[in-house]
């Protein structure tokens, strides 16, 4: 089996924020749409504190809540993990939203540009009217993982078959891979650090993997 | 079909070509980093990493945030696309430009007009001054995007770069200036990539030190190398540190100087890297009791005592063990004082210079030290010790087949730390630790990274020649009586007041910069008020925003008679211009640039070579490359041959013939920009392979790199010193204390005395004084209550705004607003509660200069008595920045002499007071 998962090494991330801009970029997102984003978490208290930065996104959970609750079926999962929804069926009741745990998913109800009314020449090129009024998040770059699979490339290896936010981490933090792959650089990270899943309690199942020496921030 | 999420919009039905473009990014001094850019239909849809660069990179091929900003900086609809000209002769924050535009031609012959005006009336004015002036942004970097206009500037002549836009302020400048000159080192870093402790002051190297040092910092975590960050705010570096230790502002050197003491009066002797400071440093060299060298009276070369021989020996006898500790009685000697002075001694008893240094810094206990910096004595002494323990003396490790010591401890300072008063005393004891231990520029300790006030350039190693005592040369500016220069000859006076900073290209722009403009308003009485130059370039640089006490700079500037900025957007300093030349910007031209070796801050490679900026989209509107813009300009002003022969000379990068190439232009034609970068591309490429290789600019644009190995081994400069029998020249400050008291004595002969204060820093072994102490005072000296102002205001970066101009970048704002505090004032939450500020409130910020308002975000990594304004806005001109209602420090930071210190550098510190508000600033937008 395969099951697709991103490891984020709090001990490496410094919170700069590249891959939130990658995953805009290479995704087209509108302002405010930020499928990956890093949190700046501050614990303790002066003097003590610790401040921490902390990836997030879609989970792609192995029993994704906003599945459950999808009313048109739009949101569904792959048989390697990924969780997608299909902007055809989803009819924009943003329930996924409410039900998400990690706040991953967005609705725009209309086209939203970064200097105002009017699209830039890079907007005006990627316009995706399919996104208005649907449910969107993180694909882990689906599409990119499916091409470079065909190309014979290996996701997490290889930048081709790889989400655009681990290509473009600074740090080294964001890696992904098959979990289910024992000699694949992501196992061996899980298997060889000391790592917490959020909201795991919750019984999600996230396909999320936080390194970190720490109690979970 | 049904439409999937994720499916790329670049296989949309749509898009009939998609291509992936290399070029680079060097929006910060930390750069230049590798990129690519995807182009669908001829638009520039989106940044990526560099693949290719992967094992060359040090970071693989991947830019930080800024460089995704760049789709949306090409695109912008604010851009300047015509050329513009000024219609309201007067200049003003309140007065409209009423600028409307005009042809290339128009705007090409108005600046060419003017230039010939000059040539005919002279290029120095009845003051001898510049008639022209120029100022460029962050760094250095603008030269990475201007294109062949250095050979304009070079066959022009006489240039006024003393107009800063920050610079002093917004760099690490007492580095810059005594990096240099103590170890070639401008720009400082740990060796991270072998370092295992480093104590870093301020130094928010995971913000600015660029993709290079974050990957590097990352990894050195992971195996476990422990990073210790001092600083009152805690910052994404102190964040990512082992432990972060709140140091009260300005205190630093106190710290620093503990450390010593710990070293030198508690820990054991053997401890220390005897051999390297008996033979790689100034330490055994004999002191005189009127604090010079004591001297071989035939040589005149420095004394040490030869312990084999009992007697005293010139330094560089062969065959003697010079003592490096305690007292001796010298039979005959002499010392050379100021202006040539030489003084006979005779049974004098001396000591030697570490000697010197540990009765200097005796008094300087960790407890002494805990109430200055606010900091337990415990804390600071178990880091001296944790630095003792960690640096390995004694051990080697192998680099590239050579053995060299491995030392694996390094000091870091970062900004403000390294700025303004005690800057100085920082970066003295920053480098004495190191030499302690043996860690400097060797594996894992402190190294620098590049040289810009000695040549070459790119070549630090080959910078360093023998000068006199055993050292490195030192271009310092005269101060000896008769070749002193008396009168400025630029608006700043760099040569005149800063003999460190020497007379390089780049001195004049590391001068005291802010003082060019504190003169045009108000000159000391002893000195002319210096006319402003006739014409003024400004290019990638906002002073207006970016310096300090932002009102008085914009007044200032309003006297510049001629104002030709290459323009992006409307921004405050391009608000007083004349003349707006809408510049190809970052994806639109062409340029080929340095990458590897050793550069600026971490960038430090394993291979060295060439990186191509080129033309990814076409210019938006009439928007011209830069190299078009400057050939022009030449041609109209009759310096095309002097300009072409200058490419020809490698002003534009390289000389274009070598060994075995020749690839120069005529120097009566005009050459097109491709034709240019062409002969650029081939000459790079011929002449970092001995000619074997030869790649032309369509290689390069199809490649967009090119590089050859370099060795690893090139990162230290201490080999290159035991090669040519040199020491470096500490911890005894024997030649800056001649330096300081001939000026003081030029300056004291024309009756200058405004410049005392600075004098004090001329100092054998520093001593402290209290620096912060001097930020109180000057609000006192404004004839303010000191008690009115209570906290301490300081500045911290991010890195999607770091010195990347990015202000008016949507995509900037909206990632930095994940960044706790951005656009705001960050109070520490104890403090914010006492004075009945809550999360999202108002606030004001005032000094005794003015007042800036922002939100207030309450945290608990930052002292009570600290209130932080993070990167500089505040703008009144600049589209969608100006919207933002962004606080900024610089409106409330003051600029004044005796904030001023003897390099001409400035701190970005201000006494502030701090209340709640119930709106931004009047007549400001909510």
């Amino acid at each position: 089996m395969t099951r697709y998962v991103m490891v984020a090494d709090l001990r490496r991330c410094v919170g700069c924020q590249t891959c939130t801009a990658a995953c805009k970029e290479t995704n087209a997102t509108p302002p405010g749409v930020q499928w990956r984003r890093v949190l700046d978490m501050e614990a303790g208290e002066y003097p003590d504190v610790r401040r921490v930065f902390v990836p997030t996104g879609c989970q792609h959970c192995d029993q994704p809540p906003c599945m459950e609750v999808c009313p048109s079926t739009a949101t569904k999962k792959r048989a390697d993990g990924i969780v997608t929804i299909d902007y055809d069926l989803c009819i924009g009741c943003a329930y996924c939203a409410i039900s998400c745990p990690y706040e991953a998913r967005y609705k725009v109800d209309a086209a939203e540009f970064a200097y105002g009314a009017a699209p830039i020449g890079s907007e005006r090129a990627r316009l995706a009217e399919q996104k208005i009024g649907v449910a969107t998040k993180c694909t882990f770059c689906v599409g990119r993982i499916d091409a470079g699979i065909k190309a014979g490339k290996v996701p997490g290896i290889d930048p081709e078959a790889t989400p655009a936010c681990v290509n473009s981490c600074l740090s080294g933090a964001l890696r992904f891979g098959d979990a289910d792959d024992p000699r694949h650089p992501v196992s061996r990270l899980i298997a060889e650090n000391k790592w917490f899943r959020m909201h795991e309690d919750e019984g999600t199942g996230p396909g999320f993997y936080y390194l970190w020496d720490g109690e979970a921030p | 079909m049904r439409r999937q999420e994720g499916k790329s919009n670049m296989a949309s039905a749509t898009t009939t070509e998609s291509r992936s473009v290399p070029t680079y990014c060097y929006n910060c001094v930390s750069g230049p980093d590798l990129l690519t850019v995807t182009v669908e239909d001829g638009v520039a849809t989106a940044v990526a990493p560099n693949h290719a660069g992967a094992g060359i990179h040090p970071a693989h091929g991947r830019p930080c945030v800024k460089a995704y900003g760049l789709v949306q900086k090409t695109y912008n609809p604010h851009r300047i696309l015509t050329p513009m000209k000024r219609t309201n002769p007067r200049k003003g924050r309140d007065e409209d430009p009423g600028f409307v535009a005009i042809s290339w031609d128009e705007a090409l012959d108005a600046v060419a007009a003017k230039l010939n005006d000059i040539q005919v009336r002279g290029k120095l004015n009845d003051q001898g001054m510049p008639r022209v002036a120029a100022t460029f942004g962050h760094g250095g970097t603008p030269a990475s995007y201007m294109g062949t206009f250095p050979a304009f500037l070079a066959s022009w002549g006489p240039i006024d770069f003393s107009f800063g836009s920050g610079q002093g302020v917004k760099c690490v400048h007492s580095e810059h200036l005594y990096g240099e000159y103590w170890h070639r080192a401008f720009t400082v870093c740990a060796d991270t990539v072998h370092t295992n402790f480093v104590v870093s002051f301020g130094t928010n190297v995971e913000v600015s030190g660029g993709p290079c040092a974050v990957r590097r910092h990352a990894d050195a975590r992971i195996r476990g190398a422990k990073r210790v960050q001092i600083e009152p705010h805690l910052s994404p570096t102190g964040a990512c540190s082992a432990e972060w230790v709140p140091i009260k502002p300005k205190t630093d050197p106190a710290f620093m100087f503990a450390m010593l003491h710990v070293m030198l009066h508690e820990a054991s002797r053997q401890s220390l890297d005897l051999d390297f400071l008996r033979d790689r440093t100034a330490s055994p060299y004999l002191i005189a009791p009127d604090g010079y060298y004591l001297r071989d009276p035939e040589t005149a070369k420095p004394l040490v005592w030869d312990s084999v021989s009992g007697g005293p020996v010139p330094f560089d006898a062969v065959g003697a063990v010079p003592l490096l500790e305690g007292g001796v009685t010298v039979a005959a000697a002499v010392s050379h004082g100021p202006d040539g002075e030489v003084t006979r001694h005779e049974a004098v008893a001396a000591t030697t210079a570490f000697t010197a240094l540990i009765e200097g810094m005796r008094g300087y206990s960790p407890d002494w030290a805990a109430d200055i910096c606010d900091v337990p004595a415990a804390t600071i002494r178990r880091v001296a010790l944790e630095f003792l323990d960690n640096a390995c003396v004694g051990q080697t490790m192998e680099i590239d087949g050579k053995v060299l010591p491995f030392r694996p401890v390094a000091i870091t300072l970062g900004k403000t730390v390294n700025n303004g008063w005690g800057a100085y005393e920082c970066c003295w004891a920053r480098t004495v630790l190191a030499t302690l231990v043996g860690a400097l520029e060797v594996p894992g300790g402190t190294l620098g990274t590049t040289v810009r006030l000695n040549r070459p350039h790119d070549n630090r190693l080959a910078s360093v020649k023998p000068g006199e005592d055993g050292f490195m040369t030192a271009s310092m500016n005269a101060t000896g009586k008769g070749k002193w220069a008396d009168k400025p000859k630029g608006r700043n006076a760099h040569t005149t007041l800063i003999p460190i900073v020497g007379d390089s290209s780049w001195a004049q722009a590391l001068g005291p910069t802010h003082l060019a403009w504190m003169f045009l308003k108000e000159a000391p009485g002893e000195w002319a008020e210096p006319e402003p130059p006739d014409i003024w370039f400004a290019y990638r640089t906002n002073p207006a925003i970016s310096f300090w006490d932002t009102d008085q700079m914009a007044a200032n500037m309003a006297k510049m008679p001629f104002i030709v900025a290459f323009a992006y957007t409307m921004d405050e300093t391009n608000h007083m211009a004349d003349i707006l030349l809408p510049e190809a910007t970052d994806l639109e031209s062409t340029q080929l640039i340095r990458v590897g070796g050793t550069k600026f801050v971490e960038q430090h490679w394993d291979h060295q070579g060439f990186v191509l900026r080129q033309k990814v989209v076409e210019p938006e509107g009439e928007a011209r490359d830069f190299t078009w813009i400057t050939t022009e300009l030449c041609r109209r002003t009759g310096l095309l041959e002097k300009y072409n022969t200058a490419i020809n000379r490698g002003v534009a990068l390289v000389p274009l013939k070598g060994e075995g190439f020749d690839f120069t232009l005529a120097p009566d034609q005009v050459h097109g920009v491709d034709e240019i970068w062409d002969a650029v591309c081939k000459a790079a490429t011929a002449g970092v392979t001995g000619g074997e290789t030869v790649r032309d600019l369509e290689w390069m644009k199809q490649n967009g790199f090119f590089v050859v190995p370099f060795t690893r081994n090139d990162w230290y400069l201490t080999p290159t010193m035991v090669e040519k029998g040199l020491r470096y020249e500490l911890p005894y400050q024997e030649r800056l204390m001649r330096v300081g008291e001939e000026l003081r004595r030029r300056l004291h002969e024309q009756g200058i005395h405004w410049w005392d204060s600075q004098l004090e820093e001329y100092q054998g072994i520093p001593h402290w004084h209290d620096v912060p102490g001097r930020w109180v005072r000057a609000v006192e000296a404004a004839g303010a209550k000191a008690e009115d102002f209570p906290f301490w205001g300081i500045t911290t970066k991010t890195m999607p705004y770091t010195t990347g101009n990015n202000a008016g970048i949507p995509l900037m704002h909206e990632v930095a607003q994940n960044l706790r505090g951005h656009g705001s004032v960050v109070i520490n939450a104890k403090t914010a509660h006492t004075l009945g500020i809550a999360q999202g409130d108002w606030v004001e910020v005032s000094s005794v200069v003015g007042t800036t308002r922002g939100r207030a975000a309450l945290v608990q990594g930052c002292r009570p008595d600290t209130v932080v304004i993070p990167g500089q806005f505040q703008h009144w001109k600049t589209p969608f920045a100006k919207e933002l209602n962004f606080p900024s420090l610089n409106s409330v930071s003051q600029m004044s002499l005796e904030l001023t210190d003897a390099t001409g550098s400035g701190a970005d510190v201000v006494r502030v007071a701090l209340r709640r508000v119930d709106s931004p600033h009047r007549g400001d937008e909510a």
